[in-house]
């Protein structure tokens, strides 16, 4: 079930998180996230300015994919779950490109009230090539 | 011929900025995102939640920008223009989520800045890092993010 509760209690190490996959990629969701994220860099607009930047043609912003991977782990542990979120953007995200998003629980802890739990998330195209890679920190309700 | 960069700008602190979250804003870039969750999208399960409000995502502070600012001198100053730059790495640590009709001021500035080698040649590495703080002064996220200027 889509944004089901998960409780801190039954988390354990090594469990995957479900994926989420997105796409195939089109121009009119980077002219979308473009104007909602206010970078209009036309690298990810116009094919001949990228192809002329030497990069072969127009690609995602990274923030996107990154917001893909945020999604990936809210629809997991809720939204304003997330404590932390970092990550390398690895490779670059093209246009009809398959995006799916997967994370793995890699650590647990409580301190001070808090119950969190360390993801390694990472995104890969359709030929499993990872396109992001990265790390996120989420605070779960415990069961108590 | 590879361009030079000004390392001059590392440890520069840009002038504090302020920004009043739109809720509109929150919502279009959950869509932008392709990301329906109801606590960013619906009022009345903003309201019913945790929280009081619709929430931001969590990348939603990349959002906020000086809008008075030239983005364009940034790039000049650091002697490059936007068709060199890739982004290298992003991180966020939120300490509560944004929020609509808040008032947040961002703090950002220049905290390393290196050259490297990579597959495609030489690079130069900015990593910037805001701060952000609520109208009583508490921090409620930082950022970090790197970006890649192509030499």
């Amino acid at each position: 079930m889509k944004y089901a509760r998960v409780y801190f209690d039954e988390v354990k190490v090594g469990d995957e998180i479900p994926p989420l996959v997105k796409g195939p990629i089109r121009q009119i969701q980077l002219t979308r996230y473009a104007g909602a994220s206010g970078d209009f860099n036309p690298i990810h607009q116009d094919d001949e300015f990228a192809r002329e930047a030497g990069m072969g043609g127009v690609f995602a912003h990274g923030m996107l994919s990154m917001g893909f991977v945020g999604q990936v782990v809210t629809d997991w542990a809720g939204a304003g779950a997330v404590r932390k979120l970092g990550v390398r953007f690895a490779a670059l995200v093209r246009l009809k490109d398959v995006v799916t998003c997967r994370g793995r629980v890699v650590a647990k802890s409580s301190a001070a009230g808090a119950h969190l739990v360390d993801l390694e998330v990472w995104a890969e195209n359709q030929r499993a090539e990872k396109v992001v890679t990265g790390r996120a920190t989420v605070a779960l309700p415990a069961r108590g | 011929m590879p361009i030079q960069i000004n390392k001059g700008v590392l440890g520069k602190e840009y002038p504090p900025y302020a920004i009043t979250v739109e809720r509109g804003k929150i919502k279009e870039f959950a869509k932008a995102i392709g990301d329906d969750n109801p606590l960013y999208l619906d009022d009345r399960v903003g309201a019913a939640s945790e929280w009081g409000d619709v929430i931001a995502p969590p990348t939603f502070a990349i959002t906020l920008r000086d809008e008075t600012a030239d983005t364009t001198a940034f790039l000049k100053e650091l002697g490059t223009d936007i068709s060199r730059l890739l982004h290298g790495e992003q991180e966020f640590e939120i300490f509560r989520p944004l929020q609509p009709d808040q008032t947040y001021l961002c703090r950002p500035r220049v905290v390393d800045i290196y050259e490297k080698s990579g597959r495609s040649g030489p690079m130069a590495f900015v990593v910037r890092e805001t701060t952000i703080t609520d109208s009583t002064n508490e921090i409620v996220a930082t950022m970090r993010g790197v970006t890649i200027v192509r030499l």
